[in-house]
């Protein structure tokens, strides 16, 4: 489904990634780790359009998707979280989880003021599902707080629903546990699972905690200065000695 | 002037410059695009209406259809530089862009008549209403037009449109992410300020009958913004009673020379003395404004 090759970006003399090449198989959840500055977000960034690559290709569905902008990538169903949420201050958390609904009608002035009745329909349909996910969420009850008063860990949680909303066919997840209390990360887990097997979504997903991607992951892809050093089921990856090498500094 | 023609003079003034704020608020308060030359659509609409009507012989309602499209495709053009320009430098861009439609009006003799103005601009229904009764009726002419200028901005902005302008004003790259145009969401919103702006360069063409560069200095913008900073931003109420305080200051200290031991030109700069000072103690005390921006509720 997401297929990437020989991606390289630099930054200046720095090279964030180096030749990487990988697959993200449609329905599976991939992990990717590394050392803090191996390239993973900026991996991402490039993926996502907000970068541009220096070098190297990325298809998804089988479209070359490289050069695109990040917002018709996004339409493509390839969407992504930050590893620093954001969130919108002045809009409620509700008004959050329908920015991001996929089917709207009303999004330009004219269908907003000559669409009435639909518009209404689609916000209706959109505030039920909107509601679901908040529930699952356990945001429900800050449902009309502003998204600017949350905390860090709220706005990631925050940032699932979103994208859940947008209903991608891929979705590429940053950091999406870290400051999430553990009773919810394990939730957040079974729901991302639940999400992979009724709707068939592809997750790629950067995550620090090992405990996370051996519960969720079917591959694991490690990378280390820019380059990808292993790939395996979680298992070889937590075996693999190239892979302590660059977490522990040579033991 | 009596007492009364004045005071409905100045509640026409207000009326036409809360249109002004209500556009730049739509572009400030809700899209979080900083137009330094709100100013541009002003004198847009009003040199479209006018000249359209004195000098192509127009009926008086195709002059303000006119002004509107206008001032729109303004809105556009100006929108065009967001795509490359960040934020703080398309506000610089913008304020070139007020000057250079001030410039045209100044300089193009043959369509304009240059410094001397558009003269003998007629007026609505002058013909059909007493005079005494006039200047009350236009009032009303433009407290009805804020009203609906005032229904649909609030439609739109209560709209998903609206909430996606907002999430633009709020956190762009979000935005993006989440697979918006938002280069196209900014040059809608930019098109639906400068409409409502050309009704206001309307309405100010068609009430004081003579119009002339030295209307649309760099000045009007910036009351235009005292105005949002005063009234508060993200709100079009906000923009209203921003209008009404700081035009009432800047109207009224003129009227006051009369009864003041100063000069006329001491006035002046008080005047400007006293705006300015109000837009510093609001954005120290009371950044919001007089009016917060209103939180959707759901149940």
């Amino acid at each position: 489904m997401l297929s990437i090759k020989n991606l390289s970006k630099h930054f200046g003399s720095l090279k964030a990634l180096d030749g990487v090449s990988l697959e993200v198989e449609g329905d599976s959840i991939v992990g990717l780790i590394g050392p803090n500055g191996s390239g993973k977000t900026t991996l991402f960034n490039v993926v996502s359009g907000f970068y541009e690559k220096d070098s190297g290709e990325i298809y998804f569905n089988g479209e070359r998707i490289d050069g695109l902008s990040p917002n018709k990538i996004a339409r493509k169903g390839l969407c992504r979280t930050f590893q620093v949420s954001k969130a919108p201050e002045k809009l409620t958390v509700l008004e959050n989880m329908l920015l991001a609904a996929k089917n709207q009608v009303g999004e330009g002035p004219f269908s907003a003021l000559f669409r009435r009745q639909r518009v209404n329909k689609t916000e209706k349909a959109n505030l039920i599902r909107a509601m679901e996910l908040l529930e699952m969420l356990q945001l429900s009850g800050l449902r009309n707080d502003y998204a600017g008063d949350l905390s860090g860990g709220q706005k990631k949680l925050l940032s699932l629903g979103r994208i859940f909303m947008l209903e991608p066919d891929m979705i590429l997840l940053d950091e999406p546990t870290a400051g999430v209390n553990p009773t919810l990360r394990v939730q957040l887990m079974e729901a991302i699972k639940q999400l992979q097997k009724l709707e068939k979504k592809a997750f790629f997903i950067i995550e620090h905690s090992m405990k996370v991607i051996s519960s969720i992951c079917d591959k694991v892809y490690v990378l280390n200065f820019g380059q990808k050093i292993a790939k395996g089921t979680p298992e070889e990856i937590q075996k693999n000695e190239q892979v302590l090498e660059a977490y522990l500094g040579g033991v | 002037m009596t007492i009364v023609n004045f005071i409905i003079y100045l509640l026409t003034m207000m009326g036409i410059y809360s249109l002004l704020a209500m556009s730049l608020n739509f572009q400030v308060g809700i899209t979080g695009l900083i137009n330094f030359g709100q100013v541009a659509f002003f004198c847009i609409g009003s040199y479209t209406s006018a000249l359209l009507v004195v000098k192509a012989g127009a009926p008086i309602f195709v002059g303000f259809l006119g002004a509107m499209t206008l001032s729109g495709i303004m809105g556009y053009v100006m929108s065009i530089p967001t795509k490359s320009l960040k934020t703080d430098y398309w506000a610089i861009a913008t304020l070139a862009s007020g000057e250079i439609i001030r410039l045209i009006a100044l300089n193009e003799d043959w369509l304009t008549d240059g410094p001397f103005g558009v003269m003998d601009i007629p007026q609505i229904l002058k013909g059909v209403i007493s005079k005494d009764a006039y200047p009350i009726f236009y009032l009303l002419f433009v407290v009805a037009c804020i009203l609906v200028a005032y229904f649909i901005l609030n439609l739109l902005t209560q709209s998903p449109f609206g909430r996606n302008l907002k999430a633009i004003r709020d956190e762009e790259e979000l935005c993006l992410s989440l697979g918006k145009d938002i280069q196209n969401l900014k040059l809608k919103a930019m098109v639906v300020a400068g409409v409502v702006a050309g009704l206001a360069g309307a309405l100010f063409t068609f009430y004081i009958a003579y119009i002339s560069p030295e209307n649309f200095r760099p000045i009007e913008t910036f009351l235009m913004w005292a105005m949002i900073i005063v009234g508060g931003r993200g709100n079009h109420l906000g923009a209203i009673v921003g209008a009404v305080v700081i035009q009432l200051f800047n109207v009224s200290t003129r009227f006051m020379a009369n009864y003041v031991p100063l000069s006329t030109e001491s006035m002046g700069s008080l005047r400007m003395f006293i705006i300015g000072l109000l837009i510093i103690l609001f954005l120290l005390y009371r950044p919001e404004g007089l009016i917060k921006e209103k939180k959707k509720l759901y149940e």
